[in-house]
């Protein structure tokens, strides 16, 4: 279809003329009662990037965001008429723009850095949608209510099947559907060591003084996984906790970019439960 | 098509209602009585001889009385729904009612939808229990299969799409039916429609039952957005009089929007699923003769829709269709068209969905603009509004000179109007009327223009146009030249 090639190169044109920068506004689901913990790590790890990149963004909450998204998948935002979804694509419309954090990396370490970016985006949201939509346990008692909590009945119903045979239809191309809940949380496990030891002793992933993407998105992920209550035994936050140097570091994060008012007594409260 | 044979000979002057088929015949007779033909005089004048006899006998002079009524080639159908369809017939009391109500029998056993052929006979009662005037009526039918079918194909709506359709008929043989169709896109849209319908004849309204479950995919490129409906849709029509319809209906639908990649930011919002669950009512009275050319009589719909009862759509929706015809001369009809529709918030946790709103334009709808090309706008898309009118004035006349004079030349009309109207959105003020009235006082659109129409298998119209926009809005998408296919016309 040649029109929609030359109605994107147009858009590209026009992007590149638009000018910068203009109010982002964020959208994202209900974070109280209907966010997932998948789509809130990549909401928080792109509020952490915007933070850390010092631009200014409105968060709008919508029960339909995920709809409205043109990828389909939350987090997106709007910069003047533009749409840009998820995590990866926003990094690239920013830096595009002119703001990078990566910029000072070497190109060794750049790669370093993607192929640590889509070890995070592989392992921790796998094991997410994993945990939340084929573990019976959490399915039932957590994510069943929470998805369909926007919806009337009986379409929450159908909505919570439909969406369970699209997550169960990815994790099974990617492998993921056929393992065993010990093995996911083996693989997080994993995931957590290499981080680790990436990070080692170092203030942020790379480099002492800034943090760049990969510490948002590792953010987005370890905080969310430790602050969600899952019933009835939340076993991937204790495997997370029991790396206090991813724990510190998100601890870090938060106290520079997040005003401490707003989330701090739900952080202390799990990180002292975790002391 | 039956056929009316009477043992006495009789005239067409005196005023009975005909088949068409009796229509057909008296056409196809007058072609040779006016040829200069070959026929020597003698045979000539006994014609003439007989079509005076024939003058002298008035119908309703003649009296009868329906001594017995047969229905041949029942197989699976139950007496119990037949009887009382022709129970009306026994009702006559001269010849002319005997014909007028076996027609109208015949109307009513055709309205089953059992029969594939139903035919007429009349002949004089014989036998013992005979009566001097007595008259038999026999109705010859013959059934439809159990089950009839068909695959085509389609092409429309940037879609090309195969159709595949099944029916049963008269299933446990009191009428009911079940039918379906399918169609499956280029694009993998799919849609289809399963419905069993039961119609209840001898009830005191004329009660059809039907329930129907549906999944249909339409594209509003105009809107920027695509609309699939899931849902089921039940229906309950009493037919109080052949002019007067009431249907209730209960439609519970999960309607999907997904918008396109370039669509206007508000059209993206409504983005993502809804739940309808609507109850509506739509009384109709339709006194006009034929529903795409109409000559005379009029048109009146009433619809009255809440949604509401559960779901997450609630809103009261009104709408009204008013059609009038008038013929002052034989190749001259006035037509006149009024739809008007307000849509209504009934709670503040329920939301209207842009599927709900009135669209105006579109070349049956307000000629000389696109396809939803009035009324507010985004970016480009139109995004409806809550309410709405439009007129239009038509003036049709047959082909000039007349081609094809009865037969297919009669499937064309010429065809001028003006058409106007206007879509807002109902706006809260503290003068509520005055603000509200605008509507009719302020950015009026009106068209006028001319063109061509043509009948299609008497449910559709398709109409060629060339129209010349009068009153616009800048906002709005105008056409000269339209080309328009459809059910409903304004």
């Amino acid at each position: 279809m040649p029109h929609v090639l030359l109605s994107d190169s147009i858009a590209v044109e026009l992007e590149a003329q638009e000018p910068w920068p203009q109010p982002i506004t964020l959208y994202q689901p209900y974070e109280v009662e209907q966010i997932l913990l998948p789509d809130n790590a990549n909401c928080l790890a792109v509020q952490a990037f915007l933070k850390m990149c010092q631009l200014n963004f409105q968060i709008e909450p919508r029960k339909n965001a995920e709809f409205m998204s043109p990828s389909g998948r939350v987090p997106f935002i709007k910069c003047g008429t533009k749409l840009i979804s998820e995590f990866d694509g926003i990094v690239t419309h920013i830096a595009s723009k002119g703001v990078s954090l990566s910029d000072h990396l070497d190109s060794a370490a750049k790669v370093d850095m993607r192929a640590y970016l889509s070890l995070v985006n592989n392992v921790f949201v796998n094991a997410e949608l994993y945990i939340c939509w084929v573990d019976t346990a959490i399915l039932n008692a957590v994510t069943k209510t929470r998805h369909g909590s926007v919806y009337p009945w009986p379409l929450n119903h159908y909505l919570n099947w439909q969406k369970r045979r699209e997550v169960i239809k990815k994790l099974n191309v990617l492998g993921w559907y056929n393992k065993s809940l010990d093995e996911v949380y083996d693989d997080v496990r994993k995931c957590c060591i290499a981080l680790s030891e990436r990070l080692a002793d170092e203030e942020f992933f790379f480099g002492k003084d800034k943090p760049n993407e990969l510490d948002a998105l590792v953010f987005g992920h370890i905080f969310t996984i430790i602050t969600t209550p899952l019933t009835p035994n939340n076993k991937l936050a204790m495997i997370v906790r029991n790396h206090p140097k991813l724990v510190n570091l998100c601890k870090r994060i938060e106290n520079s970019l997040f005003s401490p008012q707003a989330i701090d007594s739900q952080t202390n409260e799990t990180l002292e439960f975790k002391n | 098509m039956g056929i009316v044979h009477a043992k006495e000979p009789f005239g067409n002057s005196s005023g009975i209602a005909q088949s068409p088929k009796d229509n057909e015949n008296k056409h196809d007779e007058s072609p040779t009585g006016n040829f200069p033909t070959l026929l020597n005089n003698k045979s000539r004048i006994q014609k003439e001889e007989e079509n005076a006899q024939a003058k002298r006998i008035v119908l309703q002079a003649v009296k009868a009385r329906v001594d017995k009524i047969h229905v041949d080639g029942l197989m699976r159908t139950k007496d119990d729904i037949i009887k009382p369809q022709v129970m009306d017939l026994f009702k006559a009391t001269n010849f002319e009612d005997v014909i007028v109500r076996a027609s109208k029998v015949r109307e009513k056993l055709d309205a089953l939808g059992c029969f594939r052929q139903i035919g007429i006979y009349v002949d004089t009662s014989q036998g013992p229990e005979a009566t001097p005037d007595g008259v038999e009526v026999t109705f010859k039918v013959s059934e439809m299969k159990r089950l009839v079918g068909g695959i085509s194909t389609m092409v429309g709506n940037n879609e090309g799409s195969l159709i595949i359709g099944a029916r049963a008929p008269n299933l446990f043989g009191r009428a009911e039916r079940v039918q379906m169709e399918y169609s499956y896109g280029n694009k993998s849209s799919i849609n289809f429609n399963v419905s069993a319908i039961k119609p209840f004849p001898q009830s005191l309204y004329n009660a059809v039952l039907s329930g129907t479950v549906f999944c249909t995919t339409h594209d509003f490129p105009w809107s920027g957005f695509k609309q699939n409906d899931k849902g089921l849709l039940f229906d309950m029509e009493f037919n109080q009089t052949g002019t007067s319809k009431h249907n209730v209906q209960y439609e519970a639908a999960f309607r999907n929007i997904t918008c396109s990649k370039q669509a206007a930011f508000h059209v993206r919002e409504q983005c993502g699923p809804n739940l309808k669950s609507a109850l509506r009512y739509i009384w109709t009275i339709d006194k006009r003769d034929s529903t795409i050319f109409p000559v005379s009589g009029s048109l009146l719909r009433l619809t009255t829709e809440m949604a509401g009862l559960g779901g997450d759509i609630g809103f009261l929706k009104n709408e009204l269709i008013m059609q009038s015809n008038w013929s002052p001369f034989e190749f001259l009809t006035f037509q006149l068209g009024l739809q008007s529709g307000l849509l209504s918030t009934i709670s503040n946790d329920m939301k209207i969905s842009i599927a709900d709103n009135f669209f105006l334009g579109g070349p049956l709808n307000l000629r000389g603009f696109d396809m939803r090309g009035c009324g507010p706008r985004y970016n480009g898309n139109s995004v409806g509004g809550d309410m709405y009118w439009a007129a239009a004035f038509h003036v049709y006349t047959p082909l000039p000179f007349r081609p094809g004079r009865n037969s297919f030349g009669d499937l064309f009309r010429l065809h001028g109007f003006i058409n106007g109207g206007n879509l807002s959105n109902f706006t809260f003020t503290h003068d509520l009327y005055s603000e509200n009235m605008k509507i009719f006082t302020e950015n009026i659109r009106c068209a006028v223009g001319g063109g061509i129409a043509m009948k299609l298998g008497n449910v559709a119209r398709i109409e060629l146009n060339l129209i010349a926009p009068l009153l616009f809005t800048r906002s709005d998408v105008l056409q000269r030249f339209q080309f328009g296919i459809g059910v409903q016309y304004l």
